[in-house]
């Protein structure tokens, strides 16, 4: 198990995010999270990488109790996130961008080596040098996926990595996606885009009002009969 | 000797020179502006015409120029902590004004032979990074941010003021060396060099000068290596996108101590500097008005980049000084208008935007 | 008898303290608490306050003629300041620190210039009143109720009138306020005056008690911050609690060390107070209540 998180439990002011959640991921898994909004998908999330700490239960990565880490040890044992809203330099340039991510587990010529390589894989080599923010939305996100994977980290955290991009955009990031798991690379996405989930998931965990709800191969979910209703929602989903 | 001596001796001069070459390199970079053989002729151009300058006008004026390198430090500090770290402080006159009693203390209890001075201009400026260190780490491991870091620097800056303002009875002292309140300390020695045939005592002329003018080279060297380093990088991700660079492995609250320590020690030379210069050091110097005027040069000159920073200061500096003689409430409202205009139409900086102008006009990196 | 009098000492100079933290933090409490805007010009709203109030007292008016004078220019200033200033700034909280410094300096050299360094002042009115032994200044007795009926005033315009309401929530949800048709613009300008406006009252009310140089707004400044920062940003649940405890600390300090260890008291008080509450105190006690 890369990641295991045993009875989670988080509340805001009045409203419980996450109820005694236990999850595991295996090594090498691509897995996704999905749920109706609400459900604390995003707050799961930001459990795992030390935003909050939980009221209760813990988070194990690889083995060791992180659940007390703050948020850059936790990266640095070999996290990578990439968030919802583009978290990169918008005044520096591409290159910089990745210069910056890369530069405190690499040096010197490994370090150039592997900003070619990224820039390579996530189709901006000809960008390095424009300010990130002048980048389309979507160079934007994969921009970050370089940021977050050039280090090979054990684990992928993404937050919606598609929101946002065109259906061409959204297939192009499901096959880049597919090539880091290929290359051992655990990665586990918030996602609401089904078509997507449906392209690149092998297992899925549905979350509802901060409890696992249900989890299981795409097949298992798609053809589970409270997940629909759940998203359709009754009256008092929200 | 066997294969494997050689391959050490072999190895070590190639390791040592690339180590040299990577500094070097570091000169230039993203986060300096400036690069290629006509920018550092243009900077050479510059030292040495300062350099010979005294040769050709007085005495008095060569003073005064000195009187302008002493305060570089202290702006290129804020430079470091605000324009690449993005906090804005207020506090860089608190380390200005313990960085300059200190020394007051130290030569006045020890005084000035075997060179001492140099060394209490020394300890001066390591007293004043360790209160920056103790301040920053208080405030980004309390995880103090945006608009309450300048509350909290410019409360500390107030705090010290306030309480040498009132230490005017004869008990406030430290061995030899009476506070004085309001009228400040005094008396302390200049900076003596301890020279083969007598020492050479620096008032203000033309050795004062050139080791100013020496001082500030180094520094600004030296500033340009660090921000280009990895270490600069950082800083600037910080200021960027502080959740980001967290997310990225970087304990961002150790690099803002660091940013701001470095802030405080160069803070604390121009203080120590000032004090030996003028042999004197006034609570005012941590005040509302003395405050604002390291953030006036930082402003005009151009935070982002440490050269504007420096030229931009010596500018707003030799303009105050000019003004001053028609009246410093003159000079201030200047001042105060200048911060105003920067921040409306060329936030920034003026010098900054001058530079950029003159490289694009000049056709390639200048 | 010793004793009431010790207690009714006590009691004046907290309630001196008292009512100079509420009025003079209630202008920057509204600009700072309720649209986030750090004006370090606010002592300059003080000092316009101040001396238009004695201009206008030495020309004939009544005292209280005359400091709504002094209020009422400083705010049409305050609202021009708003216009031109503070409007480009207020995705830049930084700059608009660094603004408003620029503009206080412009201020008060420009006093200093264009009026001279003093200017002759009005002496305090109510002479004496003796109570329980000790003679205390009526006029400062007037000025605590002029802090309470200040609160008072504020909590009905902010709650009980209909531009209060919606200047209310137009800071708090200006992208809402708009789609309901409400003129931001207006409402910041009118905040803001309405800040700058109190900062002058502040001036005119404590006019008779001070001298008049171009400087006066700094004896402000601190103080004001200071309260605004521990209180939060609620003026009644954070400001006038905050007020309380610092005149306090303050009027403590004072009477154990002097003026400068009061004023050293407050300064430290605002750095423990972002360091453990940062939301101030009504920022703590809301956190509390959600609980």
């Amino acid at each position: 198990m890369i990641l295991e998180t045993r009875g989670l439990t988080k509340s805001f002011g009045g409203i419980q995010v996450a109820r005694s959640i236990d999850f595991a991921l295996k090594q090498g898994e691509m897995h996704c999270l999905i749920g109706p909004n609400g459900a604390g998908k995003s707050s799961f999330f930001r459990l795992i990488l030390g935003e909050h700490l939980p009221d209760a239960g813990s988070i194990l990565f690889d083995g060791e109790d992180i659940t007390r880490l703050k948020s850059f040890a936790r990266i640095r044992r070999g996290i990578s996130v990439k968030f919802q809203v583009p978290g990169i330099f918008k005044a520096l340039s591409v290159r910089h961008n990745l210069e910056i991510a890369f530069q405190h587990h690499l040096r010197g010529h490994d370090l150039d080596a592997t900003i070619s390589r990224v820039l390579d894989f996530v189709e901006l080599a000809d960008e390095a040098a424009t300010p990130a923010g002048a980048l389309s939305h979507g160079q934007q996100q994969w921009l970050e996926i370089g940021m977050a994977v050039g280090v090979e980290p054990k684990l992928l955290l993404l937050d919606e990595p598609t929101a946002g991009m065109s259906p061409d955009e959204t297939h192009r990031t499901g096959e880049m996606l597919r090539a880091l798991n290929a290359r051992g690379i655990t990665i586990l996405a918030v996602e609401h885009d089904m078509a997507f989930v449906q392209q690149v998931a092998e297992r899925v965990t549905v979350l509802h009002f901060g409890s696992l709800f249900a989890q299981g191969t795409v097949e298992e979910i798609v053809n589970h009969p409270g997940v629909a209703e759940i998203y359709l929602g009754t009256a008092d989903a929200d | 000797m066997s294969a494997q001596d050689a391959d050490l001796i072999d190895a070590a001069p190639v390791a040592r020179s690339s180590l040299l070459r990577i500094w070097l390199g570091r000169l230039e970079g993203p986060q300096t502006f400036g690069r290629g053989p006509a920018f550092w002729a243009v900077a050479a151009l510059v030292v040495v015409g300062a350099a010979v300058w005294p040769l050709f006008t007085d005495g008095y004026t060569v003073g005064n120029a000195a009187y302008f390198m002493v305060w570089t430090f202290m702006a290129m500090g804020l430079g470091v902590v605000w324009g690449y770290c993005g906090a804005l402080s207020f506090g860089q006159t608190a380390f200005f004004g313990v960085a300059g009693y200190s020394y007051g203390v130290l030569t006045i209890n020890i005084g000035d032979a075997y060179g001492f001075t140099l060394v209490a201009l020394a300890l001066s400026v390591v007293i004043a990074a360790l209160v920056a260190a103790v301040i920053g780490y208080f405030m980004f491991f309390g995880r103090i941010k945006g608009v309450f870091v300048g509350i909290v620097t410019l409360s500390v800056t107030l705090v010290f003021e306030t309480f040498m303002a009132q230490t005017a009875a004869p008990q406030w002292r430290i061995g030899d060396a009476r506070l004085n309140g309001f009228n400040g300390m005094s008396g302390m020695p200049p900076l003596t060099v301890p020279w083969f045939g007598g020492d050479v005592v620096l008032y203000p002329d033309p050795p004062l000068f050139w080791v100013l003018l020496g001082l500030n080279v180094l520094v600004w060297l030296g500033l340009r290596m660090a921000l280009n380093a990895p270490f600069g990088n950082v800083l600037v991700a910080i200021r960027e996108n502080p959740e980001r660079a967290e997310m990225l492995g970087y304990d961002v609250r150790v690099y803002q101590v660091i940013a701001f320590t470095l802030g405080g020690a160069l803070a604390g030379l121009s203080g120590a500097l000032y004090t030996a210069w003028g042999q004197y050091i006034t609570p005012s110097s941590m005040g509302l008005t003395a405050a604002a005027l390291p953030i006036v040069w930082v402003a005009v000159g151009g935070r982002s980049d440490i050269t504007a920073t420096l030229l931009g200061t010596l500018l707003v500096l030799a303009g105050f000084q000019t003004l001053t003689i028609y009246g410093s409430q003159y000079a201030l409202v200047v001042m105060g208008a200048l911060l105003l205009l920067v921040v409306l139409a060329a936030p920034q900086g003026v010098v900054l935007g001058a530079m950029r102008l003159l490289a694009r006009l000049g056709g390639r990196g200048r | 008898m010793d004793v009431v009098s010790t207690v009714f000492s006590f009691a004046y100079q907290f309630g001196d303290a008292f009512a100079f933290l509420v009025i003079s933090a209630a202008g920057l409490a509204v600009i700072f608490g309720m649209m986030g805007v750090i004006n370090l010009a606010h002592g300059e709203f003080i000092m316009c306050g101040a001396y238009v109030t004695v201009a206008a007292s030495r020309i004939g008016a009544p005292l209280p003629l005359a400091i709504l004078c002094g209020a009422l220019v400083a705010g049409l200033v305050g609202m021009a300041v708003e216009r031109l200033v503070i409007r480009r700034l207020y995705h830049r909280p930084l700059d608009t620190i660094v603004a408003t410094w620029g503009m206080s300096l412009i201020a008060t050299q420009g006093t200093l210039i264009v009026l001279g360094s003093t200017m002759q002042g009005i002496g305090t009115p109510l002479g004496s009143v003796a109570i329980a032994g000790g003679a205390y200044s009526a006029y400062r007795l007037v000025l605590m109720a002029a802090a309470i009926a200040l609160l008072v005033g504020l909590w009905l315009l902010f709650y009980r009138t209909r531009w209060g309401v919606l200047a209310r929530a137009t800071i708090q949800a200006p992208h809402m306020a708009r789609a309901l048709g409400v003129e931001t613009g207006r409402v910041y300008g009118m905040t803001f005056g309405l800040g700058a406006a109190l900062a002058g009252l502040a001036g005119g009310l404590y006019a008779p008690t001070m001298t008049m140089v171009p400087t006066m707004g700094a004896t402000f400044i601190v103080e004001s911050f200071v309260t605004v920062v521990v209180g939060g940003a609620d003026i009644f649940l954070g400001a006038a609690p905050a007020a309380a405890i610092l005149a306090v600390i303050r009027a403590g300090l004072t009477a154990w060390q002097g003026q400068l260890f009061g004023q050293i008291g407050l300064l430290l008080a605002v750095i423990v107070v972002i360091r453990l509450m940062p939301g101030g105190l009504s920022g703590w006690l809301a956190a509390r209540a959600r609980r």
